[in-house]
């Protein structure tokens, strides 16, 4: 167990890089990505106010939300749960329970988000993890499960808090936003998680190969639903930070964070499949898409058509994290 | 096989048969002109009402439905419940409704466009229809009673909220950043259009950026954040934010930029429906105004026009419902009906 744990079990971890003879189709696709990311630079450079710090410190505070809930997403993809259909709803109902108990003061409050956070996606992982439920089908389910009950308890009303405590969280200590400083701890604490802990490299095995790993004995259900649980603590986090900043929270408050969340993993090249990616490809996604956005704010292009670009990345990235892997295994 | 889809052909053909002369039954048209036809003069008691309103997860249609639903059914009438938040699903609670033949639909218009065809539907059927909230396509403006918002009002208010705040600053002119409903919908271009007049009145004060927040929060903050970036803090001296839930984030990106809000030189910010979150931000100093559009004193005025309409008393074929701007000033006379949701 020990000798199967000391490494991931990724392809481009047990073949060392320069000895594999690159296929045609991996030089074709790091050509794309070299001339996409030259494209990016260029078209940011040419945009007038692009290359500001305020404009970047702009950027990475409108990554920091959708980063820190992709981060949590990121757990369950690579551990090859897919996506949660269900971080929208979840957010929503831990920012209103954040802001909602506000009178207790912003630690207590933090605290009780964190464990609604976790107690309501971990339970959907243990499901996952122990009894193989299809988490797509699940996330649809509870997400509508979600909605409905804080839509029945809150009697569709939008809460306010109670107290003032959450304001703190939008402090700029450095001029830089909370969240982003929270984005990039996360994010290396997720890192390292991932890649120097025994927990991390059978999270891979078992995104890489669900059967295998079952057969050789690791702990599926267990590792699985500690994902899904660590996911709850960061779309918890997320929560909290966008019931601070927008003041209010309703059942719409998560908006479309689903889907950014998982644009921002896909974009950062990890694959649907599950068995590879990392916290930091998730954040450079993230900020890629945000970037993205920016430049085309800056040059005054529609919220529409930056929605429609948003998705074209990561059509590309999916097309070209696809063709990768068939290169590799060719 | 063949056999079977001739079947099948036969009995869609006797469907569609059965589905014309039910509705070619309706007959003539209702609505149109200058009054509303008249509901009879029996009054409400025991009338059906199919209500395609706003969902219960919408803070505002939650408390709207409330209200409506309490009054009418107050008065003896029988309320069926069909409302959602779902554009696709309004339309086919609608066709449902139609098919319910109840004596008058009640809809709120998620998707304009859409429900074009359904209204047409429905005057086919002879079965009156009253919007509420938002107008309906011009195509069938005459096929519907309606009672609604004042969305220019609305837009005016705003523009009123922002020149006023900035000339109490002793700025004489100001950039002004606009983050609107969805684009495409009625409520955001008759709210533009009446803020774009009103500010047409005081050119130093111009607006230069509009950009789409899609009644989303979330989206709101993000686009503010973005947008001071662009212009600075010295580029942006008044910001809209169509609702006052896309209001608060802006004042939240404006902060965390380093701009300062509100007080003796910073950013002006203003609303422009009320909600409470809203109402606390101005009475903190942070949000400059907003406007009503509250939901209770629209659903007051929406159960009244049926009352009227049931009780014969032909009500006008549309009533806006008057609104009105809300600043520190008069704050104490808006603060309750504002903070209903």
């Amino acid at each position: 167990m020990n000798n199967l744990l000391s490494a991931p079990a990724r392809p481009e971890a047990s073949v060392p890089e320069p000895a594999r003879r690159r296929s045609r189709t991996e030089v074709v696709v790091t050509v794309i990505v070299v001339l996409a990311v030259l494209a990016a630079i260029v078209a940011g450079l040419s945009t007038h106010r692009f290359a500001t710090i305020a404009n970047a410190k702009a950027i990475i505070t409108s990554a920091s939300l959708v980063g820190i809930a992709a981060l949590g997403l990121t757990l369950i993809t690579i551990g090859g749960s897919a996506v949660s259909l269900a971080i929208s709803p979840s957010v929503a109902a831990v920012g209103m329970i954040f802001l909602s108990a506000q009178s207790l003061g912003l630690v207590p409050a933090l605290v009780l988000a964190l464990a609604c956070g976790i107690l309501i996606t971990g339970l959907q992982g243990a499901v996952v993890g122990y009894a193989a439920a299809n988490p797509v089908l699940l996330t649809i389910a509870t997400s509508f499960a979600i909605a409905g009950l804080a839509t029945g308890i809150s009697g569709g009303e939008t809460v306010s808090p109670t107290g003032t405590g959450y304001d703190r969280l939008n402090a700029t200590p450095g001029g830089v936003a909370l969240s982003v400083y929270a984005l990039v701890v996360l994010a290396l604490i997720l890192e390292w998680t991932l890649r120097r802990t025994a927990f991390g490299r059978t999270l891979y095995l078992i995104g890489e190969n669900r059967r295998a790993a079952w057969a050789a004995g690791l702990p599926v259900g267990r590792t699985t639903a500690v994902a899904w649980f660590a996911a709850g603590a960061l779309f918890a986090v997320t929560a909290a930070f966008t019931a601070a900043f927008n003041t209010s929270a309703n059942v719409n408050l998560g908006g479309t964070l689903t889907f950014d969340a998982i644009a921002a993993v896909l974009a950062g090249g990890t694959p649907i499949s599950g068995g590879r990616g990392s916290a930091l490809r998730t954040l450079a996604g993230a900020v890629l898409i945000a970037a993205v956005s920016d430049i085309l704010l800056l040059r005054g292009y529609s919220t529409g058509v930056q929605i429609m670009v948003k998705g074209l990345i990561v059509l590309l990235v999916v097309i070209l994290v696809h063709l990768r892997a068939k290169g590799r295994n060719a | 096989m063949i056999s079977a889809h001739v079947t099948h052909l036969k009995l869609a053909g006797a469907a569609a048969a059965v589905a014309l002369l039910a509705t070619g039954c309706g007959g003539g048209s209702s609505g149109g002109g200058t009054s509303a036809p008249s509901g009879g003069a029996g009054g409400i008691q025991g009338k059906t009402i199919d209500f395609v309103g706003y969902g219960k997860d919408n803070p505002w249609g939650a408390y709207f439905n409330g209200v409506f639903v309490k009054k009418l059914e107050a008065e003896g009438a029988k309320i069926r419940d069909l409302t959602t938040m779902d554009p696709g699903t309004a339309v086919s609670n609608f066709n449902q409704a139609i098919a319910n033949r109840p004596d008058l639909i009640v809809a709120a218009l998620l998707d304009t466009s859409s429900m074009v065809v359904p209204i047409k539907k429905a005057k086919q059927a002879n079965i009156p229809v009253l919007v509420f909230d938002g107008r309906p396509d011009p195509s069938t403006d005459g096929d519907v009673m309606q009672v609604l918002s004042d969305s220019e009002a609305l837009g005016t208010a705003a523009a009123q909220n922002l020149v006023e705040g900035m000339k109490a600053q002793g700025k004489t002119s100001g950039n002004i950043i606009a983050i609107t409903g969805t684009k495409s919908g009625f409520a955001s271009q008759d709210r533009m259009k009446g803020f774009e007049a009103e500010l047409a009145k005081t050119p130093a004060y111009k607006v230069v950026d509009v950009q789409d927040g899609n009644w989303d929060p979330t989206l709101s903050g993000r686009i503010a954040t973005q947008l001071f970036a662009k212009y600075g803090c010295a580029g942006i001296q008044g910001a809209y934010g169509m609702a006052d839930y896309q209001a608060l984030p802006i004042i939240a990106a404006a902060k965390q930029a380093g701009c300062e809000v509100a007080g003796k030189a910073g950013v002006i910010v203003t609303g422009s429906n009320c909600f409470k979150a809203g109402i606390d931000a101005i009475k903190a100093g942070t949000l400059y105004g907003t406007a009503t559009e509250d939901p209770g004193t629209i659903a007051e005025q929406t159960a009244d026009y049926v009352i009227r309409y049931f009780g014969g008393q032909k009500p006008p074929a549309k009533e806006l419902v008057k609104e009105e701007r809300v600043t520190k000033e008069n704050l104490a006379q808006f603060a309750e009906q504002c903070s209903k949701a």
